[in-house]
């Protein structure tokens, strides 16, 4: 189990989780090896340490501790992380996938200093911000931020948070003058974050690409247009002129939302993986599902025996003559399955029976690659290789001949009947070849 | 209504008698869900199908009474419609397959004989018959779409880290999709249980959304204007209710 996550639950639900966890995951052997590491009441006496509203959050959650308990194990799994992508992502430009909404703190109305501070809080090096330089001086420009390119979409236009890209920041735009020179006041910058003082609030941002996370270097740092601002600024700036706007009529106006891929998208966007759905019910965790039971499996076993059905009865045609009536059952056989091996090697047989060594040949070489130990499939193509190489002789196709009873020979070297003729062919080759350059 | 009544339909999952026992159409539809459930994993179906079915099941049982017809029947046809509506089309005969590998474990494949054909119109006759009490109106608006996008919003609210470690996204979907083992779909609406199975992750964590206390609306106000706490609760209780009948049905 993981212990952090066990201890984050522990922290927020207090001692009656414990006590609950105890008696439900004794049988659990991680469980009771994480107690002791865990296992951290409160310091100090309950209710005093505790935020107001905890003894009454504990009075009537019970219920969801004592589901808690009964499912740790499921819950605190170390399997049970995602497969989200761990490196920030660029935000969305467009409505296409999804319905890219304004930040949620913007809905929530949370207080601007709240904001701020989670905001020093979350912000990363190497995420992206956008900004409009506010002043420029010798040593580099100051940048008021306007909303975030990567990671972390928030709103903080109205926060008044100030970067400062140092000169030695800022790329030289041509091979004299000052870099700065290039910039006004006004201008709209996309910069990567280079360094944070989280606790006196300073950011220091760069427009080298070197500052930004490997996979986000193609993205163009300098200055952008306004058409190139993130879709989830646009939106909140919407929003701002237009306060009473709810969020669930900017997300279902939304083209995104109506897209029948938007599931599949977002699935992957939070790394949630739907060929292994997870559930919460013992019963339905698809680890324990047999393979065998699934219907792919199952059609194949299915299929395969259909078509054995048929080849039987084809067989019994073939014994009585009755040729046409078991190639029909052979043909059926195949398209039940396509590659039955045994229809394949009886359909060859047929066929070399009634003379279409070709096509005979196909078969058996198909049959032998589906499964390569199959002894008449070897038996009968070597035969039927030989035959063709026969009829090939009379036609003086030598050369062609010779290939196909070497064929022969390197499916199966103990065939006598192909060394025979190969060698009586190599003679009868000597011989022309004599004459030839006799004359 | 007759015999089924408001106890029975969709709130079966939670309808108990005097002593608290289940009622036995309670324990039914459970078994017959967990049993679309299982068979849709095994037809590779996605949630969104697998959840249509469940949908159709419970919807057809809430107007008919349970001893009409044979609720695995209906199951295996509610499977074929819901493929057919998701745009995930099945073949009957891998339902077939699954179901009958479900019933008798380890049997060998049917064979292409009348008792194969006589199933597969079954399903095909019971599939008309579901259309026809469901008045052809087998589109739901399903908490999943909501699901997903309430998850973004949040993700960039929360501490990417702490985001990260939580396995929030997937507590909910799995919550989410658990949820049709009863039928919540049908007394909720979407976007409540959307809020709903969120707010049941967050809590099974201890995750506490940033400055909730200070914000004006809480999260979950944001997201669906209409919903209140009590209904939350409501369905929480419900959604835990559902689990609780996993340990006493076999």
């Amino acid at each position: 189990m993981d212990r952090d996550l066990l201890r984050q639950s522990l922290n927020f639900h207090g001692p009656s989780l414990l006590s609950l966890l105890r008696s439900e995951q004794q049988d659990n052997p991680h469980f009771r090896s994480l107690l002791g590491s865990v296992a951290d009441p409160a310091r100090g006496p309950p209710g005093q340490q505790q935020l107001p509203g905890r003894k009454e959050r504990r009075v009537d959650n019970i219920e969801i501790q004592k589901f808690i308990s009964k499912k740790a194990d499921l819950l605190f799994a170390l399997s049970w992380k995602s497969d989200a992508p761990t490196t920030a992502e660029v935000s969305e430009d467009n409505d296409d996938y999804y319905a890219v909404m304004p930040p949620l703190e913007q809905f929530m109305d949370i207080p601007t200093m709240d904001r701020r501070e989670l905001f020093f809080r979350d912000i990363e090096r190497g995420d992206i911000v956008i900004g409009r330089i506010s002043s420029i001086r010798e040593f580099g420009f100051f940048m008021v931020l306007i909303c975030l390119g990567s990671g972390i979409m928030r709103d903080i236009s109205h926060l008044e948070i100030t970067a400062l890209c140092p000169l030695r920041d800022v790329p030289s735009i041509s091979n004299h003058g000052d870099p700065l020179s290039y910039y006004q006041t006004g201008d709209i910058i996309r910069a990567g974050i280079k360094d944070i003082d989280r606790y006196h609030e300073k950011l220091a941002v760069s427009l080298y690409s070197s500052s930004l996370p490997p996979h986000l270097s193609g993205i163009k740092l300098g200055v952008i247009s306004s058409e190139e601002l993130p879709l989830y600024y646009r939106k909140s700036v919407e929003l701002n002129s237009n306060s009473l706007e709810s969020y669930e009529n900017i997300m279902q106006s939304s083209l995104g939302f109506v897209n029948p891929g938007v599931v599949e998208f977002l699935l992957g966007k939070l790394g949630i993986d739907e060929s292994n759905p997870p559930s919460l019910m013992r019963g339905l965790q698809s680890k324990n599902f047999s393979e065998e039971d699934f219907a792919s499996a199952l059609r194949k076993k299915q299929s395969a025996s259909w078509a054995l059905k048929c080849v039987k009865i084809g067989v019994d045609y073939f014994k009585v003559g009755r040729h046409v009536d078991a190639m029909n059952e052979y043909n059926k056989a195949l398209e039940i399955d396509k590659q039955n091996v045994e229809a394949l090697v009886a359909r060859g047989a047929l066929y070399a029976t009634k003379g279409s060594l070709n096509k005979a040949i196909e078969d058996f070489e198909l049959a032998l690659e589906n499964c390569p130990t199959h002894r008449n499939a070897r038996k009968y193509l070597c035969q039927t290789l030989v035959e063709r190489g026969g009829q090939l002789e009379e036609e003086e196709k030598f050369l062609n001949a010779e290939s196909y009873y070497k064929k022969a020979l390197a499916l199966d070297e103990t065939f006598k009947d192909a060394e025979d003729a190969l060698q009586k062919l190599h003679v009868y080759m000597q011989v022309i070849l004599y004459f030839l350059l006799e004359m | 209504m007759e015999a089924g009544g408001p106890g029975t339909c969709g709130g079966g999952a939670e309808t108990r008698g005097s002593e608290g026992r289940l009622a036995p159409e309670s324990r039914v539809h459970f078994r017959v869900t967990r049993f679309i459930m299982e068979a849709g994993v095994k037809l590779g179906m996605r949630s969104i199908p697998i959840a249509t079915a469940c949908t159709i099941y419970h919807k057809f049982f809430c107007e008919i009474n349970l001893d009409a017809y044979d609720p695995y029947l209906v199951a295996m046809s509610s499977l074929y419609l819901a493929g057919k509506v998701e745009e995930q089309h099945l073949r009957t005969r891998d339902i077939i397959n699954v179901s009958n590998r479900y019933f008798h474990p380890g049997s060998d494949p049917l064979e292409l004989d009348s008792r194969f054909w006589e199933i597969r119109d079954s399903i095909v006759q019971c599939e008309l018959l579901v259309l026809r009490v469901l008045r052809f109106q087998v589109s739901f608006q399903h908490p999943h779409k909501y699901l997903l996008h309430y998850l973004v919003s949040l993700k960039n609210w929360l501490n990417r880290y702490s985001w990260q470690r939580t396995p929030v996204s997937i507590t909910a979907w799995a919550l989410l999709q658990d949820s049709y083992h009863g039928g919540l779909c049908l007394r909720f609406r979407a976007q409540h249980i959307a809020v709903a199975v969120i707010h049941l992750a967050l809590q099974a964590y201890g995750v506490e959304v940033p400055a909730e206390a200070e914000a004006e609306k809480p999260w979950w106000q944001v997201f669906s204007e209409d919903l209140t706490k009590p209904t939350i609760d409501n369905i929480v209780s419900d959604l835990i209710q559902i689990y609780t009948m996993d340990t006493e049905i076999p």
